[in-house]
């Protein structure tokens, strides 16, 4: 399954984490290249739709004309549809929030529990730190698609399930930079000030350290909403997510496979759904590390 | 004096580590399988309703034992690789996944070993040029980086299966049934490693070395896989343990789309009758692998390191 | 001569008469030629068994695996006749309660031993043993005992007159294992060379979740009186090997991995008929039809006009004819078209009122709406749940309850939540009598053991160990009893058919189509049969490959 190497390893979902790197020399709008210009459209579009599909098609994803089965992409389906009869289109336009929002889930998840452990373990004395690197060490032994299919035998299937699967195996993605991002800030000059000042810790804390640590969170979680996003159709391919007639993308895709020989139409579309959704993430968040690094 | 002792130091202090992790992920699953509401025949027992099955694996997993004892059974049975029985199957579960773990190993293999290849020759040609060629590269591997493995599969069958029929679109007989499956796992991962080897070899070749050796008269290609290659395959090689990780993963998908036997099949229907046992056992071995791998990789990192060398 | 004397037969049996009609038996896929031996084939199948031991299973797709180290005491023919198989000939006494049969004296199980008389005994008993847990126990319901007359004479023994018994005895579940592999206490579900039966293919080895394969019993000159030839099968082995996936199956036959596959999706016919290299047969209706049981007595199915306004409140029609592209009927009744206890007149009596069913439920007091368009009535949405076992799931069903979901949605605004459920929670929903509405087609059986399976007082629709699980429609299961009983066949099929118009009319079930088995082959294989009590594509016994 594509899932990017955590943190530990400098490059996450692409180059230019490394200062002299090669720029592709791009042509740019505003200071942006025009390829995180379109991903960041791309992206808006897509939070548009997770909102209101009505906006872009006016059919019933989960219901058809069933006299109409297996029609292909034409003036009046754009992709055709699906042996029930259903638009695909309209499947498509209605599928994107399942899999955006849950990967936004996931992401949450390990956002919070890995900055929560990394600050706790950076700021933690050496077993503590000891401790929450080797908890890191271990979640990250367990392949993410392994770890959901044991949330899944253990919990059931369900969209919360596996977001609850991915989050869980995201966490050392989010928190070994978080804790050497700690370990970092922890010794600076503007911290040890406050602390000679009489600032109380959580002050301490929440005013001059979690804002220098979480500076990279953003982006790394950027990077990863794409890969959270393709693990979430995957395990919904696998049929460990929604039901049908849920239009969520793996699942399309899962019903899909069935009748590819008669209908390439019902195999592409949504793949193409998840693969541009997916790079917009990730040259976004490409972008917006080299920006990021540049910065440092 | 080349003292080997800091090498060695590290490696064992490695060592030690690989072996905590594993305790720890053994010790992981245990709390999560008492953790669960229910009790633990009822959880084991799945969705399965026999007669005296309860009773059964009461006996097998000693679960009337005080709870430290059920622990200590329990990592002493997994260091033994005796990982119980799966109710639903019948069958110890080692004996399951031992006669299923071939197919998806070849595949696994295969795959990586493609991968690291693609991503080896892609990177040597193309880092440090910038051009058409390594906008290109980039773009394709952020491309195959970003397509989910099951969308590949199901492109791949569709032009190599149904329209020309080179390839079987299903099954594992023949050298011709790996072909596809072993594309379909390896193109994104390819992309990922093609991304991480070319920036170190960006980064290495900004060193100082390299303008004394072209200063030599070495060729640029030779420069690159004599020279270059060494240093940028360190950073590279920490990337092993996620590698497999990652081609385990994606073999449970791969099986499926191109209806595969293998381990993947196995943990599918696994899960889908909640037969803990052998989900848990796929897992655990998952992750033990992991660490197996990446412990190897980073003592072979430590043993190559040329930073280390003491000259 | 012996007269054998089958109650429910449509021929009137006399033996030259019987003789003859074996010779030009129509419907099995009667050919002249003579096969040529020797080969191996491989067939792809849709299902793995669960359970590899005829007792105990009850999966349908799994017989046709069974069938080939299995044999019945007598065969069904595909127009209904019972006719020899391991037992020569049988009578019945005159108060209908004895069964004694002549067995064939040169049958052999695998491992060399005879099958005789005191092997039937031994099976029939542990079948009844309530200790085997044996899903054919139901089959033997009446059975008292077996007494050996003699060492190829067997006498079966039952408390009542049974007449669904020949039938049931022809049914692989009450076929023969050896009494040692009986008495061996082995897990026999598991398969194995430890399953000695006495078919013509002997079991030699299972490959869980990949195939398993058969070798030819040499020793084999006991087929069925319905088989294409007697003695040996033609093939040197056979395999069969599990492709759950339509996809995969297909492919697996168009690239020549397998040389036969069964379970062609409608929109895969066109890869195989009248293609070059490939033939493609359909087998006969199945006896039952694809039904959606109701569990009458549980939630917002306890009202009648709930349970009639799913019943009509979408185009059956429509659906069944766009997802099976017109290759199979819908249904009318549970029993199929072809099944001798068939209601025919029960065709356009119901469904496809949508207006109607509208008013059923405006007059039953669904009236509110929620936002996603269901109804409501004090705050509750209309739902039904379908829980489908995953092992059941093949032929395009669950499209098929997906289309039905959609429409009832648009047309009525019910909720018919479709779940696939593992096998294990199916039967705890069934020992709990939680289930909603069940989607299935039944075991071959005798038209009357069908019914009563679903709608009679031991059907799953009555669980006995829960107590107040709802009220119990007492006038339909006495006449399912009152059928079960009855000899006349006249009056037999009076009962049946009001059975049937009963449980549509109060929607206790809603039959939906009538499946059949589709099966694709290369050319080369000759031989491929459907057997008619098995409602599925024969074993591999008559196959043979064409050179």
């Amino acid at each position: 399954m594509n899932s990017t190497p955590d943190a530990s390893v400098p490059a996450t979902a692409g180059p230019g984490a490394t200062r002299m790197s090669v720029a592709p020399s791009l042509r740019t709008l505003a200071g942006w290249p025009w390829g995180a210009v379109l991903a960041a459209v791309f992206i808006a579009v897509l939070a548009g739709i997770t909102a209101f599909p009505q906006s872009l098609s006016g059919d019933d994803p989960l219901s058809g004309d069933i006299t109409q089965s297996l029609v292909p992409p034409g003036a009046e389906h754009w992709f055709g549809t699906d042996r029930l009869g259903r638009d695909v289109f309209t499947r498509v336009i209605y599928g994107a929030r399942y899999s955006l929002l849950i990967g936004l889930a996931a992401m949450a998840i390990s956002v919070s529990a890995g900055v929560l452990l990394g600050v706790a373990s950076g700021l933690g004395g050496r077993w503590r730190d000891e401790g929450i690197t080797r908890l890191f060490d271990v979640l990250s032994a367990f392949p993410a698609v392994l770890l959901a299919l044991l949330v899944v035998t253990f919990l059931g299937p369900g969209l919360f399930n596996i977001a609850l699967a991915i989050g869980i195996a995201g966490i050392p993605k989010f928190g070994r930079v978080v804790r050497s991002q700690t370990l970092l800030v922890r010794r600076a000059d503007y911290v040890t000030h406050a602390v000679i000042y009489g600032r109380s810790r959580l002050d301490t804390l929440l005013r001059h350290l979690l804002p220098n640590v979480l500076v990279a969170v953003p982006v790394i979680a950027t990077i990863n909403v794409g890969s959270a996003i393709i693990a979430v159709s995957g395990l919904s391919f696998l049929g460990l997510g929604p039901q049908p007639p849920t239009p969520e993308w793996g699942v399309m895709l899962a019903e899909g496979r069935d009748i590819l020989r008669v209908a390439w139409w019902a195999g592409v579309f949504p793949g193409l759904a998840i693969t541009t959704s997916v790079l917009a993430f990730s040259v976004l968040g490409q972008h917006l590390q080299r920006r990021f690094e540049g910065r440092l | 004096m080349p003292s080997p002792h800091p090498v060695l130091k590290a490696a064992l202090l490695r060592l030690g580590s690989a072996l905590l992790v594993m305790w720890l992920a053994a010790s992981a699953t245990f709390v999560a399988l008492h953790a669960l509401p229910g009790r633990i025949q009822d959880i084991l027992a799945g969705d399965l309703e026999l007669p005296g099955l309860k009773e059964a694996i009461s006996a097998e997993w000693g679960l009337d034992r005080s709870l430290p004892e059920q622990y200590l059974d329990f990592i002493v049975r997994i260091a033994h690789g005796d990982f119980g029985s799966s109710y639903v199957m019948r069958q110890p579960v080692s004996k399951i996944i031992g006669s299923q773990v071939l197919p998806t190993v070849t595949l696994a293999l295969l795959a990586g070993a493609l991968a690291t290849l693609i991503a080896l020759t892609l990177a040597t040609l193309t880092a440090g040029r910038p051009g058409p060629a390594r906008r290109l590269a980039a773009t394709l591997e952020l491309g195959s980086a970003s397509v989910p493995v099951f969308w590949l599969g199901i492109l791949l069958l569709m032009a190599f299966s149904f329209r020309l029929p080179w390839f079987p679109v299903s099954g594992d007989e023949g050298w011709r049934a790996l072909v596809l499956p072993t594309l379909t796992l390896a193109l994104p991962t390819a992309g990922i490693l093609t991304q991480v080897l070319r920036e170190a070899m960006e980064k290495a070749l900004e060193q100082p070395f390299v303008t004394t050796v072209r200063a030599r008269g070495l060729g640029e290609l030779a420069l690159r896989l004599r020279h270059v290659l060494r240093h940028a395959l360190l950073p590279a090689v920490t990337l092993g343990g996620w590698l497999v990780g990652s081609l385990l993963g994606g073999a449970v998908i791969t099986e499926k789309v191109f209806g595969r036997p293998g381990l993947g099949t196995v943990t599918l229907n696994a899960v889908l009758s909640q037969d803990v046992p052998v989900v848990l056992a796929v897992v655990l071995l998952a992750a033990f692998v992991y660490v197996l791998v990446s412990t190897a990789l980073d003592l072979l990192y430590l043993a190559i390191d040329p930073r280390l060398q003491t000259p | 001569m012996t007269h054998h004397r089958s109650t429910l037969s449509s021929l009137t049996a006399l033996p030259a008469l019987s003789l003859l009609a074996l010779l030009t038996a129509p419907g099995s896929a009667w050919s002249n030629e003579a096969g040529v031996p020797g080969g191996q084939i491989t067939w792809g199948v849709t299902t793995e068994p669960a359970c590899f031991n005829p007792h105990r299973s009850s999966q349908q797709n799994a017989f046709l695996v069974i069938r080939n180290y299995i044999d019945s005491l007598v065969g069904k023919r595909s127009d209904g006749a019972f006719v020899p198989w391991l037992a020569k000939s049988w009578s019945v006494s005159s108060n209908g309660k004895e069964y004694t049969f002549q067995l064939r004296d040169d049958v052999r199980f695998h491992d060399g031993e005879r099958f005789n008389a005191e092997a039937v005994k031994a099976n029939f008993d542990f079948i009844r043993n309530p200790k085997s847990s044996a899903a054919a126990a139901s089959f033997l319901e009446y059975y008292l005992r077996t007494e050996v007359l003699g060492p190829y004479t067997a006498k079966v023994v039952l408390s009542q007159p049974d007449s669904a018994f020949l039938e049931s005895v022809s049914s692989v579940k009450l076929g023969f294992l050896s009494p040692k592999t009986l008495a061996s206490e082995a897990d026999l579900c598991s398969g194995g060379p430890g399953l000695v039966g006495t078919g013509p293919f002997i079991f030699e080895q299972y490959q869980r979740g990949q195939s398993v394969s058969f070798r030819k019993n040499p020793a084999y000159q006991w087929a069925p009186a319905f088989a294409q030839h007697t003695g040996p099968a033609y093939l040197d082995r056979v395999t069969y090997r599990f492709l759950p996936e339509y996809a995969v199956r297909t492919g697996a036959l168009s690239s020549g991995q397998v040389d036969l596959i069964e379970g062609v999706q409608p929109t895969d016919i066109s890869a195989f008929k009248d293609v070059a290299g490939f033939k493609l047969l359909t087998g006969p209706s199945s006896q039952t039809s694809f039904t959606l049981n109701i569990n009458y007595r549980r939630g917002v199915a306890t009202d009648i006009r709930v349970r009639r306004a799913l019943r009509d409140g979408f185009d059956l029609d429509a659906l069944v004819k766009s997802i099976y592209l017109g290759t199979v009927p819908r249904a009318w009744s549970n029993i199929g078209p072809d099944n001798s206890g068939y209601n025919p007149r029960l065709a356009g009596t119901w469904g496809h009122r949508v207006a109607e069913a509208n008013k059923l439920l405006d007059e039953a007091g669904w009236t509110g709406r929620d936002p996603q368009g269901f109804r409501t009535k004090d705050g509750k949405r209309l739902s039904i749940e379908v829980g489908y076992p995953q092992p059941y799931v093949r032929d395009n069903r669950d499209l098929l309850i997906q289309g039905i979901q959609a429409a009832l949605r648009k047309n009525i605004g019910l909720d018919l939540n479709l779940r696939i459920v593992s096998n294990g929670e199916w039967t705890k929903s069934l020992t709990e009598a939680s289930w909603s509405i069940y989607p299935n087609t039944l075991n071959p059986a005798d038209a009357a053991l069908e019914l009563r399976d679903v709608l009679g007082d031991t059907g799953f629709l009555y669980n006995k160990t829960v107590p107040d699980a709802g009220k119990v429609d007492t006038e339909l299961t006495g006449l399912i009893n009152e059928a079960r009983l009855q000899s006349d066949l006249k009056k037999r099929q009076a009962l049946l058919d009001k059975i049937q118009q009963i449980a549509v009319d109060r929607a206790y079930i809603v039959p939906l189509f009538a499946p059949h088995y589709v099966v694709a082959a290369k050319r080369q294989v000759e031989g491929i049969s459907f057997e008619a009590q098995l409602d599925s594509p024969s074993n591999s016994h008559d196959l043979w490959l064409r050179k």
